[in-house]
């Protein structure tokens, strides 16, 4: 079976063949023997070429979550469709999108006004702490979604910011 | 002693204090919000009580409906844990009031250190050096004229705070206004007061505290120091039972100083006395905490004793057992906080079901939780996964023994912050002991995971995919028939079909 994956933008086409005894997989052309175990509901053994390797992995939707020593390295599996139209070009506008449930505590960027790299554009509040959201280009603000004292949702673009 | 408690908290405190009062024979009464009903302090408890809505205002700060509780069910203590109702004198006066033992201080106590500026003006009668600051509360326009006059940088701080909640750094005049309007605002609508005052900011300094406990006969013992200078967002991340920076003469006089101040206020229950370190090794008073503190247990490691039941001893109007010349320390303890959160989001909450966990376990290593496969890190509270302590012989084997236990931490669901605290451990200048409270700013290198061998990472992935047939296993899930659902269905009539 053929696995395409997605890592920090890079694709990398990975084969599994299982017969009755051995495992391989193979990256890039490079055969490598596996041999794995789960002991747990998401936690693996695996043992290639004597390499013992203990592994939490959770798989949801596209997205594949791998726990190893403490870090957690996520994981994109692509289908062959996608994988005709990725590399999306980094154009010169950032949406500042709310990272987590809160609420908005202050505008510091309005409409139109200029913004530096690292300049914190708009402050949410959650959990009781409040954050500074920052740009990561410099530019000037195009639109303001969101009002004071709005409570928002993850995800929501709350500012766009464009360099153009 | 007493026959029955209430528990007026949640998470792995509350569950830390159940585990003490099953030991002394007491019975235990949990109190529980909406979002808690499947919290392991519910299920560990004797008798459980829901008490409202998840947001802790209309929950686990509502001493009206604690009280009540508390009567209902014949409870004669309430013990408050940390944070919610722990160092609010009013709620203490109420118990005092409705002939309910509040485990921890006096209401007068707390009123006494519970507010910064008294507590400074009492430390300062008692001959203990403070950091130069504004004298209380401040105006705006007196707060600008005290930090111009001690000079910057400088800290912002609020009167009624506690955990880093309204408190900001300020390098220079420039930052100043902004500084202080989220510094007021943030006191605001955390401690619905937004009264700050100002203080000199000490260069790289240490976080070193001193454990009390007293009881009602006028006895305070110290149990020696706790480091904290490893913090984020001001708030301690690891701690570590003896600070490496004091010598035992230093370690003395700290620990008779905060007895001192203890015994000017007939203090009774855990407290914490917080020293600010320079480099020098001089150190200031910077507050009292008056209640159990979360990294107690590192305490509890190289004293071998057990600060939650002395407490309830205490309260129940026993003596302390032991005299000062009694309390030995022995061997290194290190607590680390496991939370869920974004180290590279700049240590952003991270809530969610956490989908798997898996804790360490061996010789000296203690796991201080609440959390289990399945259970919920909710956006309403504290995101603490745990506490995981380890003890060792020194200092040295017991960062090598933390590193084993966090290598062997797994969690999935959310991000965790396990992989920086073990960059923390693996790190030469935290080995070393060159520690202050700005080691994780000046640190960023240790936010960031290494790359991950991509062979390895790529067999997993591709193990995923292999098992993504059976998706619902992975996620811990188990396929329930559409049938079956449907049968358990309210009004849907079963027949033996013979």
């Amino acid at each position: 079976m053929t696995y395409t994956f997605k890592i920090q933008g890079q694709i990398y086409k990975v084969n599994l063949e299982e017969d009755e005894k051995n495992t391989h997989v193979e990256i890039d052309g490079k055969k490598i023997p596996v041999e794995f175990q789960r002991i747990d509901n998401n936690l693996y053994s695996v043992i290639s070429e004597g390499k013992s390797l203990s592994l939490g992995i959770l798989k949801n939707g596209k997205k594949i979550h791998i726990f190893h020593d403490g870090d957690l390295y996520e994981f994109e599996a692509v289908s062959e469709r996608e994988r005709t139209r990725v590399s999306a070009s980094e154009s010169g506008v950032q949406e500042i999108k709310s990272p987590m449930p809160s609420r908005v505590v202050k505008v510091l960027k309005n409409l139109g006004e200029e913004v530096k790299v690292g300049d914190g554009v708009i402050v949410v509040e959650a959990m009781k702490m409040e954050s500074e959201l920052k740009s990561t280009i410099g530019g000037k603000v195009i639109d303001v979604k969101v009002e004071e004292g709005d409570a928002v949702e993850s995800g929501t673009v709350l500012l766009i910011v464009s360099s153009e | 002693m007493f026959n029955k408690i209430l528990i007026a908290n949640r998470g792995e405190i509350a569950v830390r204090i159940i585990r003490a009062c099953k030991e002394l024979g007491i019975e235990t009464v949990a109190v529980y919000s909406d979002a808690d009903r499947s919290s392991l302090h519910v299920a560990l408890a004797n008798e459980a009580y829901n008490i409202g809505p998840p947001p802790p205002s209309d929950s686990y700060l509502s001493k009206e409906k604690i009280i009540k509780v508390a009567k209902k069910s014949g409870a004669e203590a309430i013990h408050p844990g940390f944070g919610f109702l722990a160092e609010n004198e009013s709620f203490a006066e109420m118990c005092e009031e409705e002939g309910i033992v509040f485990i921890g201080p006096s209401s007068q106590s707390i009123r006494l250190m519970g507010d910064k500026v008294t507590a400074r003006r009492i430390a300062q009668d008692a001959n203990v050096p403070l950091v130069p600051g504004s004298d209380g509360a401040v105006s705006d326009v007196e707060a600008g004229v005290t930090a111009k006059k001690i000079g910057y940088p400088i800290m912002i701080k609020a009167s009624a705070g506690g955990g880093g909640k309204g408190m900001r750094f300020v390098r220079n005049e420039q930052d100043f206004e902004s500084s202080l309007r989220m510094a007021r605002s943030e006191a605001r609508s955390s401690f619905g007061d937004d009264s700050v005052y100002i203080e000199k900011f000490i260069e790289r300094p240490r976080h070193v505290e001193i454990q009390l406990i007293g009881d009602s006969y006028g006895n305070v013992l110290h149990l020696f120091e706790r480091e904290c200078s490893i913090q984020r967002r001001h708030q301690k991340v690891i701690e570590e039972a003896p600070s490496c920076a004091i010598s035992q003469k230093t370690r003395k006089k700290m620990g008779e100083v905060a007895v001192r101040i203890a015994k000017t206020v007939s203090y009774r229950g855990a407290g914490t006395i917080e020293f600010i370190m320079d480099q020098k090794g001089n150190y200031y008073f910077l507050e009292m905490n008056t209640r159990i503190q979360v990294e107690h247990p590192v305490t509890e490691m190289i004293t071998g004793l057990d600060i939650v039941k002395w407490m309830i001893k205490v309260a129940a109007g026993e003596k302390l057992p032991l005299k000062q010349k009694d309390i030995k320390m022995n061997g290194h303890a290190i607590e680390c906080r496991v939370y869920a959160e974004d180290p590279e989001m700049n240590f952003i909450p991270s809530p969610g079901r956490l989908v798997y966990v898996k804790a360490p376990s061996g010789p000296g290593i203690r796991d201080d939780s609440s959390i289990y496969t399945g259970s919920e890190i909710t956006p309403f509270y504290d995101p603490m996964i745990s506490k995981l302590i380890v003890w060792a012989d020194t200092r040295e084997s017991a960062i090598n023994r933390m590193i084993s236990a966090l290598k062997e931490y797994i969690v999935l669901g959310v991000k965790t912050n396990i992989g920086f605290l073990l960059r923390v451990m693996q790190n030469e200048e935290f080995r070393k002991g060159d520690i202050d409270t700005a080691f994780i700013e000046r640190h960023p290198e240790l936010l960031k995971p290494p790359t991950m061998d991509i062979e390895s990472a790529l067999v997993a992935a591709a193990l995923a995919m292999r098992n993504s047939d059976n998706e619902s296993e992975m996620i811990g899930l188990k396929p329930v028939s559409n049938w079956k659902l449907f049968s358990r269905k309210l009004g849907v009539t079963r027949y033996n079909m013979l």
